[in-house]
């Protein structure tokens, strides 16, 4: 599987990262069997939170016995330094390593967090304390928020190692500056932050829960994703077209195998193509009324 | 208002800012609202169809309000978009503008709707209106390869409209039929490019043009209407949607 450089960190990342939290719809002999699967592949870079299910603890097992073949990503919500000291030890035991490679602050939302976590009692002063001591070696960033607080998260933290945000055809195809995640990508870019693609795989929102309720959706992802292997491969392509590190797999397990072999078997996806896909998905969601060209 | 990729790439290498531009064939405005996003002085969107008329105006109106910079490069979109904006409703083949007064003039998915004899009295009409130096952009889809599923809907478009009104509904130009056209008009050829590769005909594209074959057909005269009206819905069912064939973009410019 191709790789490419994650940022500064020196590490060359699988153009395709695991996404453990689908081990948390697993057993433990099944979410054995994922993970090397999924290694079969040569994936290198693995990501995981404690906010996923007991992920952290299915994946311990196999993340142990190659520790060194795998890049590790955890990642944690809390913002404070005890807090996040706290979800670092426990991340660290339930996974029983020594180490992670890569810790993130998980989902920032609001402008307040980003000056809560760069605070002198913010979780990034912990963070740079566990990088000292040789418990994570870098800090990354996570956030399905508005690209506007991706962008003052570059400018605000120089310590920053990669940024993790949503990419597919549907952001891409919207210009208003609350989907310019494109903006985000350049600026990490630009300062050499690596970049991880999440929601590549997104089709939409579920129905209403009145019209579908949650027990009954088929899939375990919170949007609805794009299931048919045609569909998850082209969305693969065009997110790994798009420049960045490496593209997170949709969360469901069932979906795994699908996104490996489309990773596997990536090589590009040439421009007309990705206007394509941008313009298809634009009209399966478009205000405008329905009209006879692209 | 999202400015379709197809029009971002055909005019992401044109000059734009500060222009005088037409929109030939304004349809829903996305060329409308590409060259406002890329800074046109001022925008003549020209059609003959007071529904698009009404949606070009519309678009322009809800978008680029939220008082943000959205293009990021200071140019001011909030509120002004509608001042740069003059839609005009007449017909292609006379165009309400003066000579040598437009810079840069956009054909986006204009011709395939054009049939050959109005497209030599259009072709006129631009030269005319076109200034000293003026860059043309030809965007257009080449004919569908043979088996194409929504070729068959086209076929049938193009039958209601030839018996309804004695000229195809459709005729997809190729790139080069069109490049020596405009040639021919006194336009210079600059490059061309490939927009889209392959083309998605969506759900809402084909049901649209599903519509259109039914309405002409309703003009056609008695079995023959009904008959090709049914074969219009019964042919988008059975499509849905298909990715198939090539949107291309062609630029020109006229001698100064």
């Amino acid at each position: 599987m191709e790789t490419r450089p994650l940022g500064d960190t020196g590490h060359d990342s699988t153009v395709m990262t695991f996404g453990a939290i689908a081990l948390n719809w697993l057993e433990q002999e099944g979410a054995d069997q994922l993970v090397e699967h999924v290694l079969d592949y040569g994936v290198n870079h693995f990501d995981v939170a404690p906010t996923y299910g007991d992920a952290e603890l299915k994946l311990g097992p196999k993340l142990r016995q190659h520790r060194e073949e795998t890049f590790l990503g955890c990642k944690t919500q809390e913002r404070t330094y005890e807090g996040a000291w706290r979800k670092l030890d426990r991340s660290l035991n339930r996974l029983g390593v020594d180490k992670i490679d890569l810790y993130q602050v998980h989902g920032l939302e609001y402008d307040e967090e980003l000056d809560e976590i760069t605070g002198d009692d913010g979780a990034l002063t912990a963070f740079r304390e566990a990088k000292e001591q040789g418990l994570i070696d870098h800090i990354g960033l996570t956030s399905h928020g508005d690209p506007s607080l991706i962008l003052d998260a570059l400018d605000r933290i120089d310590d920053l190692e990669s940024v993790m945000f949503p990419l597919n055809p549907v952001v891409a195809g919207k210009d208003d500056d609350e989907y310019d995640y494109e903006a985000v990508l350049a600026r990490a870019d630009e300062k050499n932050v690596g970049t991880l693609g999440i929601k590549a795989f997104a089709g939409g929102s579920w129905p209403p829960t009145d019209e579908l309720p949650e027990a009954d959706r088929p899939f375990a992802n919170w949007y609805r994703p794009v299931t048919a292997p045609d569909e998850i491969r082209e969305r693969f392509d065009f997110a790994a077209a798009q420049g960045l590190t490496s593209v997170i797999n949709a969360g469901d397990p069932k979906l795994v195998t699908m996104i490996l072999e489309a990773a596997a078997d990536y090589d590009g996806m040439d421009e007309a193509a990705q206007r394509s896909l941008i313009e298809r998905v634009r009209h399966d969601d478009s205000p405008v009324p329905e009209q006879l060209h692209h | 208002m999202d400015v379709p990729q197809t029009v971002t790439a055909a005019l992401d290498d044109r000059s734009v800012a500060g222009k005088r531009c037409l929109e030939a064939g304004a349809g829903a405005g996305n060329a409308t609202a590409g060259l406002l996003a890329n800074g046109a002085a001022r925008v003549y969107a020209v059609t003959n169809d007071r529904d698009h008329a009404r949606t070009t105006r519309r678009r322009v109106d809800d978008g680029g309000n939220d008082g943000d910079d959205d293009n990021g490069d200071g140019s001011a979109d909030n509120d002004g978009d509608g001042d740069r904006l003059a839609v005009l409703e007449a017909d292609l083949r006379s165009i309400p503008l003066p000579d040598d007064s437009i810079d840069v003039i956009t054909a986006h998915g204009l011709c395939n709707v054009i049939d050959p004899a109005a497209l030599s009295a259009i072709a006129e009409e631009l030269s005319r209106v076109a200034a000293p130096g003026a860059q043309l952009v030809v965007d257009d889809y080449d004919p569908l390869p043979d088996g194409a599923a929504v070729g068959e809907l086209f076929a049938l478009e193009n039958a209601a409209s030839e018996l309804a009104r004695g000229r195809p509904a459709l005729t997809f130009y190729p790139a080069a039929f069109l490049r020596r056209f405009f040639a021919g008009h006194g336009w210079k050829f600059q490059r061309e490019r490939t927009l889209l590769e392959p083309v998605p005909w969506t759900e809402s594209h084909v049901s649209a043009h599903a519509d259109r074959a039914a309405s002409m057909a309703a003009e056609c005269p008695g079995e023959t209407g009904d008959a090709l009206s049914a074969t219009a819905r019964r042919l988008a069912a059975d499509i849905g949607s298909e990715s198939v064939g090539r949107m291309y973009g062609l630029a020109f410019r006229l001698p100064e």
